[in-house]
Parts: C-alpha cells; sequence; structure tokens
C-alpha cells in the first residue's frame, strides 16, 4: 500500500512519454512534453529527489515549451516566406 | 502511507490526472485550460505530500511550480494566440475550471496551514496559496481575453 503513489508516479511517466512519442503534431507534442516535465517532477519527489524535481520542474514545466513553440513559429514563418518569394 | 500521503494520492488521480488527459488530447482552448488547472493541482499534491513525509524543505517544488505553472500557460497564451482566437467562446465547463481551482487551493492549503506550528514553514505555505490564486486567476483572465479576441467585447472569468 505504501508503495501505491510511486507505482502510479511510474504509470503515469510511462503512459506520458509514450504518448508524447507517438503523438506527431509538434504543438501537441509541445502540451505532452509539458506533462511528462510535470510527471517526472512528480516521479522524484515521491522517490525523495526534491533538488532533482526542482530542477526538472524549472526545465519541464516552461523551458522545453518555449523552446518548442519557439522553432514551430521560426519554421512555419521561413516557409511562408519562401513560398511568397516564389509566388513572386 | 498516512492521510497527508493518502489525500495527496487521491488528488492526483482524482484531479491531476484527469487535467493531464484534458491537456493531452482535444482543442487547443481546452489544452491551456487544463495546463493551468493541472499545474494548480499537482503543486497543491506536492504540498500535501510535502506534508505526509514530514519534510518541510518539500514544499520548495510547490513553490517553484507555483511560480513556473502560470508562466508556463501565459507563454501558450502568447505563442498560440491566433488559435485561442480562432474558435467559438469559452464553453460553460471551461470558465468553471478557474473558480475550481480556487476551491482545490482552499481546501488544501486551509487544514495545512491549521497542523502547522506557527513560523517560517507557516508562512511559506501561505505565500505558496496566495501565488496558486495569483496565478491561477492571472493565467485564467490571459485565457479568457485571447478567445475573447476574436468575438470583440464579452464578459470574461
Amino acid at each position: 500500500m505504501s508503495e501505491l503513489p510511486v507505482l502510479l508516479g511510474l504509470l503515469f511517466v510511462a503512459v506520458a512519454a509514450t504518448a508524447t512519442v507517438l503523438v506527431r503534431d509538434p504543438v501537441r507534442q509541445s502540451f505532452l512534453l509539458s506533462v511528462l516535465g510535470l510527471a517526472l517532477a512528480l516521479l522524484f519527489l515521491l522517490l525523495h529527489a526534491p533538488d532533482v524535481a526542482l530542477s526538472q520542474l524549472a526545465v519541464g514545466s516552461a523551458l522545453t515549451p518555449l523552446m518548442v513553440l519557439l522553432s514551430v513559429r521560426k519554421v512555419r514563418r521561413r516557409a511562408r516566406d519562401e513560398r511568397r518569394e516564389e509566388q513572386a | 502511507m498516512n492521510g497527508w500521503t493518502a489525500a495527496g494520492t487521491a488528488l492526483l488521480v482524482c484531479g491531476a490526472l484527469p487535467a493531464g488527459w484534458g491537456v493531452a488530447t482535444g482543442p487547443v482552448r481546452r489544452r491551456v485550460v487544463a495546463q493551468n488547472a493541472m499545474t494548480t493541482l499537482l503543486s497543491l499534491v506536492f504540498l500535501l505530500l510535502a506534508q505526509g513525509f514530514v519534510r518541510t524543505a518539500y514544499q520548495d517544488t510547490a513553490l517553484v511550480l507555483a511560480v513556473l505553472g502560470p508562466a508556463g500557460t501565459l507563454l501558450y497564451v502568447r505563442l498560440l494566440a491566433d488559435r485561442l482566437a480562432a474558435g467559438p467562446p469559452l464553453s460553460r465547463p471551461l470558465s468553471a475550471v478557474t473558480p475550481l481551482n480556487y476551491v482545490a487551493v482552499a481546501v488544501v492549503v486551509v487544514p495545512l496551514a491549521v497542523v502547522t506550528d506557527p513560523g517560517r514553514a507557516l508562512v511559506k505555505l501561505l505565500v505558496i496559496g496566495v501565488l496558486l490564486v495569483l496565478g491561477s486567476g492571472v493565467a485564467g483572465r490571459a485565457v479568457a481575453v485571447a478567445v475573447d479576441a476574436g468575438h470583440g467585447p464579452r464578459g470574461h472569468i
């Protein structure tokens, strides 16, 4: 019974990680990545590693989605510009 | 496993995991609202676990999440503004999520504050509670404004 939270955390991480890999659209993937980051932080806390959980939170909840979304934005903008140049 | 850990696990199963499902599926507006709810609820889970493990230092994770969670939501609102404005106005269940967050914060933080001895830990707990309410409110309002941007003036959450 005392292992239940850790088992739940492990299951949560496994499901979130699998879903992140299976989703193909980068924007949706960024949402799943943030869920995965939060799940990992929870698991680290349950395994009594709050320092690791802190760094995971800092990276996973805000930084990774920011990187992914900014990259998507830049790639889309470049694709649009190239299309416009071809038309001109 | 004591009562606090059990309460944290229950909140995880009944609150944070369904919110996680909401983040993983559905239209962008629901994902952003669910992301806000998930970070708030997970922060409360961290608080309950810290009390359950009798380690006040574990509250730091909840504090960091209370600051970074709304920041993440605002980031999504800023970078996905065009997608948020494209659809219909927020449905009633989605508008109810932010008040539900307030209720959850009150339900968890008040009992924790009652059992915590007066001192630094109590101050930290109350600061985390205030940050959670403020963060959830600001992020919820930002989502409502972004969604309404495509529909002209309307009442906000």
